[in-house]
Parts: structure tokens; C-alpha cells; sequence
């Protein structure tokens, strides 16, 4: 049986604080994403390139990121690098992870677009005098981008989440954070949980529709 | 038809109808185990021997209480910030937790009278610069999330407004980042202080002084509206002082004069 009584009023004083933290949580998750997927690009493109010393760093990269716990990456971003003497402030050690995990499976993403792209794209720009660079750039980067967006606003949702991981590292001001703070306070654990996850939902909906409009104006044919 | 009517509101006046109005005391007592929630990172209250054996002086109390009723114990390792939703959501029974007694969280549970008390102190590292508790102004610190120095250590350095402050999800990692030279101080109370320094387990901790906070409280706590049960505690408690238990598990853990557990000039 459930020996509770939910105290909302109590709980809903502190919606402004976690509405602060959700915008952290959405800046983490912003700015995860933007590196994320720069890295991604790079990593993707190195992955299929012939020479060892492109695609061995980025195959690791890739395999960690993706067969390892983001949990464990945060930690690692935060105690192991620490235990290197390198000092990342959970901020940055949250940031470091996420886009790090961001990048590792974006990579794939893009790689499997990538891939989807018929090659005679390439020689049909080279063979108008584009530079192979400026036919990357120029034809095969859109489309890239346009195969893999919908996974990409998938990954976006997901970095939103794994924000809430960075409680282990000792953030405080992300919209999780803020929730464990004013847990242990009040111990109003229900309600202010249940409030965070309404505002993580809405945070991740808001993303999604976000980026259907953005895909309706960017990508039409 | 009329006797089953008869037999069966005979029942429930009697003996088989009282599950209904059972408490958590009457639970414990008929399921013959009483459950704890204890901190098994937090010595020498809670900690893991070789063996990975829960000890310390609350998994002793949780075995003297459960003795008490005449049940058997069961410790439910539990981090700091779960004691709430595991007590709530009925894993434990009990919370033999260090819980420090707030007005805030004694409006979600019920706390009994203390149990034990700390005092808190600075634990810094070697070349952090950090000689007394004033000289945290402007550096990092940091604490387990939600324990009673946590948060006064997070509103001390809102006060001063230099440094910052990072809450950690369990004492070990407060060490470790102590150790690492992610944080240069942390304020824990002074028995576990005592504890983590002698073990030698993390290099170059020291011990600078008491931190200025009053005396810590901490109350065992159940369910707020489980008088029956918050009621038997309190008298176990008294009976663990008038018998001399306290003391004798205060010198197994600790050493020394036990803490006195009662306030000059008022009641409770």
C-alpha cells in the first residue's frame, strides 16, 4: 500500500527553480549536440577513409561510445580524468560526455547516410569541376544531413535525458540537480520527481516539434 | 445462506478482521523481520566489512531493536538521498539513517527522538590552503547531496559568494573528489571525519578544526502517520540510554564520551 499523501502546493513553490534548471538542461543538451554532431561528421567521414590512421582513432571512439554506458562516460569525464590530475567541473564534465556519446553514435548515423547516398553523386560534381572538398560540402553533406535527420532529433531527445545522469558527478544547477536538491530538503520525493519528469517531457516534446518545422523548411524538394 | 452471513461477520469482529487495522507494528511482529534502511558508505555508522558484511553502529542499533521485538533484522543498504522513497514506498520499515531531524522533512516523515548527535569539522586536503572553516570562502567544496552539513555548507557559501559548492550521491565520492583535488574542503561530521583519516584509505587528508554549525541531531524515522510504531522507538531509544547500550556502542565505534542526547531547557 502506498502511505503517502502528495502535498502539491508544497511541491509547486518550487517550479521556478526547476524551471531554471531546465534550462540548463536544455543548454547542456543544445550545446551537446551542436559539438556532437561536428565531431560526428568527422568521425564519420574518418571511419571510411582508407588510411588506418583516420578510421582506427574514430572505429575506437565509436565503439566506446556506443557499447559503454554514458553513465560510465560522465563518471569517467569527471573521477577518472580527476584521478589524471585533469580537473573538469561537473559542468563540463557532463558536456564532455554527452558529447562524446552524442558523437560516437551521430557518427554511425551519418556513416549509414553516408551510405545511402549513391557514389555517382560524387563523380557527377567532380566531373563538373568541384574539388572533392567542395563536393562533400556542397552535395553530399545535405543530403547527408537530410537522410539522417529524423535519427538526429532522436539523439537530440536522448541527450536531453542523459542530462539527468550528471547528478553523479556532483551537478547541481540541471533541471535533475535541482530536483535531487530539493528532494533531500523536503523530502517531497513524488511530487517534485513528478513534476521534473512532466517538465523533461515537455522539454523533449518541444524539441521534436521543434525540429519537424525546422525539417519542413529546410528540407523541401 | 444465514449462517455464512453470521459466520462471516463473526470474523471480521474477531481475530481474522484486524489486518485491516494493523500497524506498521503489528506488521513488523507478524512478518517476523523488521527491515532498516542504513548508509553503508558512511562509517563507522554504516560501512562494509572485509567479508562485505554490512557493520557499524546503525546496523548494531537495527539488530538491537529488531531483537527488541523479537523479530529478525534486515539492513537495507541505502543511499542518503533514497531514505525518503524507501521508506515510502515500504521496502524498509525503519530508517536507521543518521537522518538529522528538520522541520521541512518532519513534514513529510516521522521522526523520532534522537538517537545519536554529531559535530561536524573541516576535513581539507594537504596544500589545499585551508587552515580553519573561514578559509573555504572562495574555494571549491563539497558534501554528500542532502545530508544536515551538506546543506549548510551550501548556504554558507551562497553567503559568502565566492566558491562553489557541489553536491556528491554518496560519502565515497566526497573522498574521492577530496583526494583527486576536485574539491579542496568538504564539512562531514567529525566521527566519520575520524574514521576515513585512520583507515589511511585516502592520501593527505587532514582535519582543520570544528565547523561553526550546531549540533547535529539525527532521529530514527518511519512512516508520519505510524504513531504506534514512532511511539515504541522512542522508548527504545530511551531504554538504549538508561541501560548503557549507547554508551557501550558508542565506545565500540567511536570512543569516548557518547554524545548527550537531550537539549537544556526544553522538552522532547
Amino acid at each position: 500500500m502506498f502511505n503517502y499523501t502528495f502535498q502539491w502546493r508544497q511541491a509547486l513553490q518550487k517550479l521556478p527553480l526547476l524551471l531554471d534548471g531546465a534550462l540548463v538542461t536544455l543548454q547542456i543538451a543544445l550545446l551537446s549536440m551542436a559539438m556532437g554532431i561536428a565531431f560526428a561528421v568527422v568521425l564519420a567521414v574518418a571511419r571510411n577513409a582508407k588510411s588506418r590512421w583516420a578510421s582506427a582513432p574514430a572505429s575506437a571512439w565509436i565503439e566506446v561510445s556506443r557499447n559503454t554506458p554514458a553513465l560510465f562516460q560522465i563518471y569517467m569525464a569527471h573521477f577518472g580524468l580527476g584521478s589524471f590530475g585533469i580537473y573538469l567541473s561537473p559542468y563540463v564534465a557532463l558536456l564532455a560526455g554527452i558529447t562524446f556519446n552524442n558523437a560516437g553514435y551521430l557518427a554511425e548515423t551519418f556513416r549509414g547516410a553516408l551510405r545511402a547516398i549513391p557514389g555517382t553523386q560524387m563523380r557527377a560534381a567532380r566531373s563538373l569541376g568541384m574539388t572533392s572538398i567542395q563536393a562533400f560540402r556542397l552535395i553530399i553533406m545535405p543530403q547527408m544531413f537530410r537522410i539522417a535527420f529524423l535519427p538526429t532529433t532522436n539523439q537530440m531527445v536522448w541527450a536531453i535525458l542523459m542530462t539527468s545522469l550528471g547528478v553523479t558527478v556532483g551537478m547541481n544547477s540541471d533541471l535533475a540537480g535541482v530536483t535531487q536538491d530539493i528532494n533531500v530538503r523536503s523530502f517531497r520525493t513524488f511530487e517534485i520527481f513528478a513534476i521534473a519528469a512532466v517538465i523533461y517531457y515537455l522539454i523533449a516534446k518541444a524539441v521534436t516539434l521543434g525540429a519537424r518545422l525546422l525539417a519542413s523548411r529546410l528540407f523541401r524538394y | 445462506m444465514k449462517t455464512t452471513i453470521i459466520l462471516g461477520s463473526l470474523l471480521a469482529a474477531t481475530g481474522l478482521g484486524t489486518s485491516a487495522s494493523a500497524d506498521k507494528l503489528d506488521d513488523i511482529m507478524a512478518s517476523g523481520t523488521l527491515r532498516c534502511a542504513v548508509v553503508l558508505d558512511f562509517p563507522p555508522m554504516g560501512s562494509r566489512d572485509a567479508d562485505n558484511n554490512p557493520i557499524g553502529f546503525d546496523v548494531d542499533y537495527c539488530n538491537d531493536l529488531a531483537a527488541a521485538l523479537g523479530v529478525t533484522a534486515e539492513i537495507v543498504e541505502t543511499p542518503f538521498p533514497d531514505r525518503i522513497p524507501a521508506l515510502v514506498s515500504g521496502r524498509v520499515d525503519v530508517g536507521v539513517a543518521s537522518t538529522s531531524d528538520t522541520l521541512e522533512r518532519a513534514k513529510t516523515v516521522g521522526f523520532t527522538i534522537p538517537y545519536f548527535a554529531f559535530t561536524n569539522v573541516v576535513l581539507t586536503r594537504e596544500g589545499a590552503g585551508i587552515e580553519k572553516f573561514e578559509d573555504m570562502s572562495g574555494k571549491t567544496v563539497g558534501s554528500v547531496s542532502g545530508t544536515f552539513e551538506g546543506i549548510k555548507l551550501e548556504e554558507n557559501i551562497k553567503e559568502w559568494g565566492a566558491g562553489e559548492f557541489r553536491p556528491y550521491q554518496s560519502q565515497a565520492d566526497v573522498f574521492l573528489a577530496l583526494s583527486q583535488g576536485q574539491i579542496d574542503a568538504t564539512v562531514v561530521t567529525s566521527t566519520v571525519a575520524s574514521a576515513i583519516v585512520a583507515s589511511g584509505q585516502y592520501e593527505g587528508l587532514l582535519i582543520k578544526g570544528d565547523a561553526p554549525y550546531p549540533v547535529d541531531y539525527v532521529g530514527l524515522i518511519a512512516l508520519r502517520q505510524e504513531y504506534g510504531m514512532l511511539n515504541y522507538l522512542d522508548l527504545f531509544i530511551n531504554q538504549q540510554v538508561r541501560s548503557g547500550r549507547y554508551q557501550e556502542l558508542y565506545d565500540k565505534w567511536v570512543g569516548g564520551a557518547a554524545p548527550k542526547l537531550t537539549i537544556d531547557n526544553v522538552y522532547r
